[in-house]
Order: C-alpha cells, then sequence, then structure tokens
C-alpha cells in the first residue's frame, strides 16, 4: 500500500514537472505571424552619409542622430570562427564578415536602396569601359600611413588580377579570357578599364583595398606564404585595417574582439570622428540554440531568429529589453526541380529513365507539379508564418525583381487538366498513368539533416500524391547528394536551396547558363555536347550574356525580367518560399537602422549606446 | 633492466599498430562519399576554375595512395601539414590541447580522489543504507546520457543566471587581474566539470566497490581476519592492495581519454577544446586535422595501456617474476 502511494506521488511530480514545459513548447504561430505585419519595424531611415572637407581631408558624415562615445557590442557567428584574416583569402562567411568589418572597399551598396555608392572613394564615374575613381585625401590606414592610389593599384593588380589568394573574384571579372586594368591618374585618381562593357564589375569595386606597405612583403614571397598570411595566429598588433575597427585579439573558438579604428574617415555631424562604439565583439557559437541561450542570458546584445523562436521572443519582446526587428525575405531561394536531363553517361545508359524524362521535359507536367503544391501551407506549417511564397528566379528582395510575375494559389483541378492534355489518366484507385501506361513514380531527394528541407520534402510528396503520384521521399546525406547533382546526375527530383545576390543577377550566371555547373535541372558534363538545348534555355544564355554586358540598369532590368518570364512559364525551378529574416537587438543601441539588403549592422560606425534611457 | 626491455618492446610493437591504424582511418575518410568541397559546388558565384584550382590545392586530384603516401611521409618527419583552410594543424591543435587538458585533467583528479574512497567505504559498509543510497545515486549518474545532463545543466545557468552559458572566459578576461582570471576561469569551468565528474564518478565508484567486495570474499582476506590482523590492517594493506590492479587498467583507459573523452559535453558547453574542432573537421573532411587527431588518439590509447601496464608490474610482483 506505501508503495503504491509512493509511486503516485512520483507520478504526480513527474507530471507536473512536464507540464510547465508544455506551454513553452508550443509555438504560438498567431503571434510569429503577426512579426511579419509588425510595424513597429517602421523607421525613417537617416539622410544619406555625405562628403565634408575639413583641413583639406575629404570625410564622409553621417547624418543620423549624434549619439554617445563608448560601449561594446556583442555579436555572433555561428561555427568554428574565423579561418583566416586576410581578406584576399578567406573562403567561408565567417571570414569575410571580419574582413568586411576590418576593411573597407572604394564602394559600397546603398543599404536602403541598392545602388553602389562611394566608400573609401570620393567619387566614381562610368564611361561604358572606364571606371575613374576619385580618392579621398587625407585618408590614413590604422598605423597612420596615408590611403592613396597606390594602395588601389597593388591591390588590384597585384593582389587580385595576379591570382593571389583566394581567385573567386578574379576568375568572376574574366571577361572572354581578359581581366580588367588598372592604372594610377595621380595620387587620388584610378582608372579601371575593362575590355569590355561589363555591368557587375562595378560592384566588384566593393572588394578591399589592402596597405601596401604591409601586404607587399607578403606577396612577394609567393602563394603559399599569402596562403598564411595573416592567419588567425597572427599577431593583432601586426593588423593595419582602414574599416571602423581593428582587430584586438582572437581567441580560438570563443570570440574575436576589434576596437574602434582611431583614424576611421566617418565623421558625425559635431565633426568627431566614428565610431561610437568602443569595441565589437563577435563570440563564436557552436550552434544556433546555444546562441539563444546566449542571448537569454544577455550574453549576446543581437541575434538572428528562426521559427519558433521568434514566437517566443515575440511574447517576450514587450516586457524585455530587446526589439525585434524583421528584415524581410533572405536572399536565398528554396526550390523543387527536376532533372530534365536526355544524355547517356559513359557507359550508355541514361541519367534519367526515359519514360521519365518524357514526363520531366514535359512543360504541362512540371507546371501541374507547380499547381500541386500549396506553399502557403508550407510557409504556415514549416516557417511558422515567418516566409513569403515564392514564385520568381530572383528572391524577392532583389532590386532585379520582375513584379509583374503574380503569385497564384495551390489548383488541383488546374493540375489535373493539364496533366489530361498530355494523355495522362488515373485509374479507379486514382492512380496516375501516362499514356504509355506507366506509373507515374519517382524519386525525390534532399540533403538529411536539413529538417526544414525534410519537412518541405513530406509536404511535396503529400501534394503530389493528391494527383496520383508516387513519391518516393528520400533524404541523403549532403555529399552524397551534391554528388548525384553535379557528377552521377542520377535523380528525379530535389528539393534544394541556393544563396542569391539581391544586387546582381549576374551571379546566378552558374545557375541559369546551359554550360554553368551549377545548371541543374540540366546539367552537362565537361563530355557533353553543348547541343538539344530547349529553344528557352538558347534564350537563357542569350539573355545572361547579353544583361553582364549592357551598363544600363533599365536596360539590364529588361533582360533580367525576362530571364524571370522564363523560368515563371517553363518552370525548370518550381520555388518554394523565401524565409524571413528576423534579428533582435538590445534596446539601448540607437541608430539601429536594419535593412534588408544591409543587415542590422550595416551601419555599425554610427550606432551607439544610450546610456540613460536604454531600457 | 628488465622493465626497460619491456618497455622497449612494447614500444615497437606500436609501430605497426599506428601504421595501420593510419590507413585504416585514412581510407575510411577518403572513401566515403564526404567531399570538402560540396559547399563550394553549391556556391552559384564560384566558378569552375576555382573549383579547379581548389581541388588541386587539396590534393584530390590525385588517387588516395598517392595521398596517403603524401600524408604519412610528411607524419614521420613530425610535419602535421595544413588544414584546408591553410592553417598550421600543429597550431591549431596547439590553441586546443590546453583547454581540453585542464578541464579533464581537474575531472579526472577529483574523480579519483572522491571515487576511490567512495567505493572503498561503500564496499566496507556492504548493504548498509549508505551503500544503497550510493547504488541510487551512482545508478542514476551512470543511466543519464552526459549531453542531456548538460543540456539541463546549461537551461539552469540560463533561468538563474549564476552560471555563463558556456565558453571558457568572459569577453573582457585579458583585463582582469591575476585573481579574477582564476575565478572567471572556475566560474566558466564549473558546470562542464560537474557534468563529466557526476558521470565518470558513478562508474568508478561502482567499479571500485565491485573489486573490492571481490576482493573481501576472498580465502586470503578470511584467512588474514582468522589470523586476528586488526580490520584496518586487513582492509589497507591486504584487500585494497589487490582490488586496486584493475583500476589501473581502468587509469590507462583515462589517461587515453584525456584529450577526447570530453568532446560532447564540450560541445554543449560549447567548451574551445579539441572536441568541437575535431567535429567540425570531420563533417568538412578536413583530413590533415582529422588524421592528426586520430593519430593522436591512438598515441595516447597505446601510451595509456603500456603506463597501465608499467603500473601494474610495479604494484604487481605476480606480473613482475613472470
Amino acid at each position: 500500500m506505501k508503495r503504491i502511494i509512493f509511486g503516485f506521488i512520483i507520478l504526480f511530480l513527474i507530471i507536473w514537472g512536464l507540464k510547465s514545459c508544455l506551454h513553452a513548447d508550443v509555438p504560438d504561430i498567431d503571434i510569429a505571424a503577426e512579426a511579419i505585419t509588425d510595424t513597429d519595424t517602421q523607421f525613417t531611415p537617416p539622410p544619406p552619409q555625405k562628403n565634408v572637407t575639413i583641413d583639406g581631408v575629404d570625410y564622409l558624415q553621417s547624418q543620423a542622430p549624434v549619439g554617445q562615445f563608448g560601449g561594446t557590442l556583442v555579436a555572433s557567428t555561428i561555427g568554428e570562427g574565423p579561418k583566416t584574416f586576410n581578406p584576399f583569402n578567406s573562403r567561408d562567411n565567417i571570414s569575410s564578415l571580419m574582413a568586411d568589418v576590418m576593411y573597407d572597399g572604394l564602394l559600397t551598396t546603398n543599404p536602403y536602396t541598392g545602388e553602389v555608392i562611394p566608400k573609401l572613394a570620393k567619387s566614381f564615374e562610368v564611361n561604358g569601359t572606364e571606371y575613374l575613381i576619385k580618392l579621398r585625401r587625407g585618408l590614413k590606414w590604422s598605423d597612420g600611413k596615408p590611403i592613396t592610389a597606390d594602395d588601389v593599384v597593388f591591390s588590384w593588380q597585384d593582389i587580385v588580377f595576379a591570382g593571389v589568394g583566394n581567385t573567386s573574384v578574379r576568375d568572376s571579372i574574366v571577361i572572354d579570357g581578359k581581366l580588367p586594368t588598372v592604372e594610377k591618374i595621380d595620387d587620388y585618381t584610378v582608372k579601371f578599364t575593362t575590355p569590355k562593357p561589363f555591368a557587375p564589375f562595378l560592384r566588384m569595386l566593393s572588394n578591399p583595398i589592402a596597405p601596401k606597405h604591409i601586404f607587399e612583403p607578403a606577396v612577394k614571397k609567393g602563394n603559399a606564404y599569402f596562403d598564411t598570411f595573416l592567419s588567425t595566429n597572427a599577431d593583432p598588433k601586426t593588423f593595419v585595417t582602414s574599416g571602423a575597427f581593428r582587430i584586438q585579439e582572437y581567441i580560438p573558438a570563443q570570440r574575436v574582439t576589434f576596437v574602434r579604428n582611431p583614424n576611421y574617415y566617418v565623421i558625425n555631424t559635431n565633426d568627431e570622428k566614428l565610431p561610437y562604439l568602443d569595441r565589437l565583439v563577435y563570440l563564436i557559437v557552436g550552434d544556433l540554440n546555444n546562441e539563444v541561450l546566449k542571448f537569454e542570458a544577455k550574453e549576446l546584445d543581437i541575434i538572428g531568429l528562426q521559427g519558433a523562436n521568434v514566437a517566443r521572443f515575440k511574447t517576450l519582446e514587450p516586457h524585455s529589453d530587446f526589439t525585434v526587428y524583421n528584415l524581410g525575405p533572405n536572399t536565398g531561394t528554396m526550390y523543387l526541380t527536376m532533372n530534365l536531363n536526355n544524355r547517356k553517361n559513359e557507359n550508355g545508359k541514361f541519367y534519367v529513365e526515359p519514360k521519365k524524362q518524357v514526363w520531366f521535359r514535359n512543360k504541362n507536367f512540371r507546371t501541374a507539379v507547380d499547381y500541386a503544391i500549396d506553399r502557403e501551407n508550407m510557409v504556415f506549417n514549416i516557417a511558422n508564418g515567418l516566409g513569403e511564397p515564392l514564385f520568381t528566379a530572383e528572391s524577392l528582395n532583389s532590386i532585379f525583381l520582375n513584379k509583374n510575375l503574380k503569385p497564384y494559389p495551390k489548383d488541383l483541378n488546374k493540375a489535373r487538366e493539364l496533366l489530361q492534355k498530355e494523355g495522362f489518366y488515373w485509374d479507379k484507385r486514382g492512380r496516375l498513368f501516362d499514356k504509355y501506361n506507366n506509373r507515374v513514380e519517382f524519386d525525390l531527394y534532399t540533403n538529411a539533416g536539413n529538417t526544414e528541407r525534410e519537412a518541405i520534402g513530406v509536404m511535396v510528396k503529400q501534394d503530389l500524391e493528391d494527383l496520383g503520384m508516387k513519391v518516393n521521399f528520400k533524404p541523403v546525406e549532403f555529399n552524397s547528394l551534391v554528388n548525384k547533382l553535379a557528377n552521377t546526375l542520377d535523380w528525379d527530383m530535389v528539393i534544394m536551396g541556393l544563396t542569391g545576390s539581391p544586387l546582381e543577377p549576374n551571379s546566378g550566371k552558374n545557375v541559369w547558363h546551359s554550360r554553368g555547373t551549377l545548371h541543374m535541372f540540366n546539367q552537362r558534363l565537361e563530355k557533353d555536347k553543348n547541343d538539344d538545348l530547349f529553344v528557352w534555355e538558347k534564350r537563357l544564355d542569350e539573355i545572361y550574356d547579353k544583361g553582364a554586358l549592357a551598363i544600363d540598369f533599365d536596360e539590364r532590368k529588361k533582360y533580367y525580367d525576362e530571364y524571370q518570364q522564363i523560368a515563371y512559364e517553363e518552370k525548370p525551378f518550381i520555388y518554394i518560399y523565401s524565409p524571413i529574416v528576423i534579428t533582435a537587438i538590445r534596446n539601448k543601441y540607437k541608430n539601429v537602422f536594419p535593412t534588408t539588403l544591409g543587415g542590422a549592422t550595416h551601419n555599425i560606425e554610427e550606432i551607439y549606446i544610450d546610456k540613460e534611457g536604454g531600457k | 633492466m628488465q622493465i626497460l626491455l619491456y618497455i622497449l618492446k612494447r614500444i615497437l610493437q606500436t609501430i605497426p599498430l599506428l601504421i595501420i591504424v593510419s590507413i585504416v582511418s585514412f581510407f575510411i575518410i577518403r572513401l566515403s562519399p564526404v567531399d570538402p568541397l560540396a559547399e563550394l559546388r553549391l556556391n552559384p558565384s564560384v566558378s569552375k576554375e576555382t573549383l579547379q584550382r581548389e581541388t588541386e590545392r587539396l590534393g584530390l586530384d590525385k588517387p588516395i595512395i598517392v595521398q596517403y603516401g603524401k600524408w604519412a611521409k610528411s607524419f614521420i618527419k613530425g610535419d602535421l601539414g595544413v588544414t584546408s583552410n591553410g592553417e598550421l594543424v600543429s597550431a591549431k591543435l596547439k590553441e586546443r590541447i590546453p583547454n581540453t587538458l585542464l578541464l579533464t585533467a581537474i575531472v579526472i583528479f577529483l574523480t579519483w580522489v572522491v571515487g576511490v574512497p567512495l567505493g572503498v567505504a561503500a564496499a566496507l559498509n556492504w548493504k548498509t543504507p549508505f551503500d544503497r543510497m550510493m547504488t541510487v545515486l551512482t545508478s542514476i549518474g551512470m543511466a543519464i546520457p552526459s549531453f542531456f545532463f548538460a543540456v539541463l545543466l546549461l537551461i539552469f545557468a540560463v533561468k538563474t543566471g549564476w552560471f555563463p552559458v558556456g565558453g571558457l572566459t568572459c569577453t573582457n578576461f585579458s583585463e582582469l587581474s591575476l585573481g579574477g582570471k582564476i575565478l572567471d576561469l572556475t566560474h566558466h569551468l564549473f558546470l562542464p566539470v560537474v557534468v563529466l565528474f557526476t558521470i565518470s564518478l558513478a562508474g568508478l565508484q561502482r567499479q571500485m566497490r565491485a573489486n573490492l567486495l571481490d576482493v573481501l570474499d576472498s580465502d586470503y582476506v578470511k584467512f588474514a581476519r582468522a589470523k586476528g590482523l586488526s580490520e584496518f590492517k586487513v582492509v589497507y594493506k591486504h584487500a585494497l592492495r589487490n582490488a586496486i590492479n584493475p583500476m589501473i587498467t581502468l587509469l590507462g583507459f583515462e589517461f587515453a581519454g584525456l584529450l577526447s573523452g570530453a568532446a560532447l559535453t564540450e560541445y554543449v558547453f560549447q567548451y574551445p577544446g579539441l572536441g568541437r574542432l575535431i567535429l567540425e573537421a570531420v563533417l568538412k573532411s578536413d583530413i590533415n586535422l582529422v588524421m592528426a587527431s586520430l593519430m593522436m588518439g591512438a598515441i595516447m590509447l597505446v601510451l595509456g595501456n603500456l603506463i597501465a601496464d608499467i603500473l601494474l608490474i610495479i604494484t604487481d610482483p605476480r606480473i613482475r617474476d613472470k
């Protein structure tokens, strides 16, 4: 008897304990969805920064409200931290982020409008193939040496064009096998010349400029030495930077600390040198969960949020010391694609079974699949309402987005109609057969471990089964999936995502050009001949070739509108949705103007801590 | 002399072992479908030329045998090579080893200082309420998965704010005084040590208790008692000495775990130790780093066993005479 009572007491305690977990674990979708429409993230951005000359020095003057100096901002990076502090050697996002903090480029992107604006340069002029850049006079590196045209010429000629370090910038500006050239006109003027008019080059000028007196000896020692130059083991005191901050210390797997660069060239309206913050710290955090915990424990001041956490932070927000900002859809695209390949591999076997080729290469079949997919439902259930259904090849915040391409809802009747038109039929049990009496059955892949894509896969499978198709959903390991997509090409349908640039559609050339390395839906390997293109594939090739050569924005927009139109109609990729980027930052930080293009800290030099009214 | 010869023989024996370990691990890593360039391949702005150059830089265009030969040659010379990002592997390891050693050494020290006496006490008070209570506690300690316990403690840290959420030092560490630094380290180390301590303490206490109970039940202990020796002498001179042998073997394994035993806990607590480094290296198939850590693990294991064997020779005359 005693035992039974004892047992009950324990059971009661356990249930009571579990009960307290219940509430927190059920995400409140209404509130999450509210975060999208919430208007508290609206603010009037400050007027654009102006060029001001004081005592012969060309400063850039911030027009944001004047703040107080001092304090620290603690941000975070996910993963194992930077691999190098050499801006010309970074091959991963975190290293690039660190480089961006320390080194400014000649030009930059206006974070509010997406235009190209001068940064380290005072002004720029584009004349067809010529880019004339005027530098600011009197600027200094963090060690006090002047920043001149020599540094610019050196950075481009001896590092980027010479192919030292990471060569991806160089590879992307080779035009018909030729590189642009750079020449010094005088101490504060440089001229770049491209072999042909090439629009994407202008944005490339945001690439960092290196201090010649520091980098030249390293470049002379050759490529192998340059790979280890300014690595994570380098002494922080040896760094000479042009950006708002300079590295103070790097503690492996824990944090990177930056201190303000006293020679920075941005000033406030009182003519005091920015940045306001004394220090900027990036904690190196292993995973998302730990990042959230650290923010809650107040070890972090700013955090990017996802999914269910948004709902929770939104409920916490009114009685906490932070504000949640909605930065709009992110720059990536997530899509479902079919293998349109009709070629054979080395062994004379088709990559895709011939009967499936007939389906996938049929536009009406692809359109039917598209109409069967319930994007709204996926946004609601998988992204907790924090996403926007996507129908275009350019991401929703792209300045090249074709706004004429309208979204449409799931429409099974239309899908059935399209299939019927192509001779597909259903048997009594609702199973779909093609006109040659083949059961419509195929494999759907995605990378295992990515819970979002796995969830999408499950819902796509359900949606397509509504049409009577048999879908074998197989999440596989990321690397083997990449191998399938890039080498063996033996897949039917796949759910993938790609990062994109909201500013430069030409960065998608590898995807859309028929010989591109990521032309997944109809991948051609080295050995494959470039014939039997679809008519629209041929047109895409033309658009991409011409779009890059056109300089005028409106002219380019016409080309890239057409490419989006083609993608919208032919559906080589069936886009699903774009997650929305959400950031939380503590209220004590002022001059925070997050934008979809620049993120929350694009104006890091203007952000300050309000010491009185922080709460 | 005999011992020296024995040690030499053992060291020679480890050479083929290490070669086999290295071959097996190298081939398993390289033949697995993990592609170190997978991320790059899926980045639309990376060109074919860049990919080609990266492949050559990492030596992926050569056959595995050649890759292995190249690695083995430099390994013998004492050069661990560079990571896939061009950092020196030896420098990377050097950054992390002290942190991991700090954590594991504290834990091993604490578990042995607390665990062995507790085990002895439990065995001597066999079937008393004390022993039963210890059994319940250690069962809990052994049953609870380390990562789960670590997560629980992390939540505790967040809710109470008494402890930092992971890491090893706070952001203004370099400005603290020496005393402040030690205090800060202790503050950060407390939770991970609690996790590892609880779990290994349970195992060690059970082991010690079982060994001693075994020995206490043997004929020579009964004889010693019958002979009229004091209980103190029976236990501490005769029984304990015999019960300690398996513990020494265990110590050898603990030595091997010095560098690798805390990986999971390190990961949860975002501890800047080897665990996180190696995990990322494996996921990215960063061959030089993975191989260096595997070889390190193998050498530590061999070394740990060797130390245990030598200690056994010293403590146990039966082995010495053979």
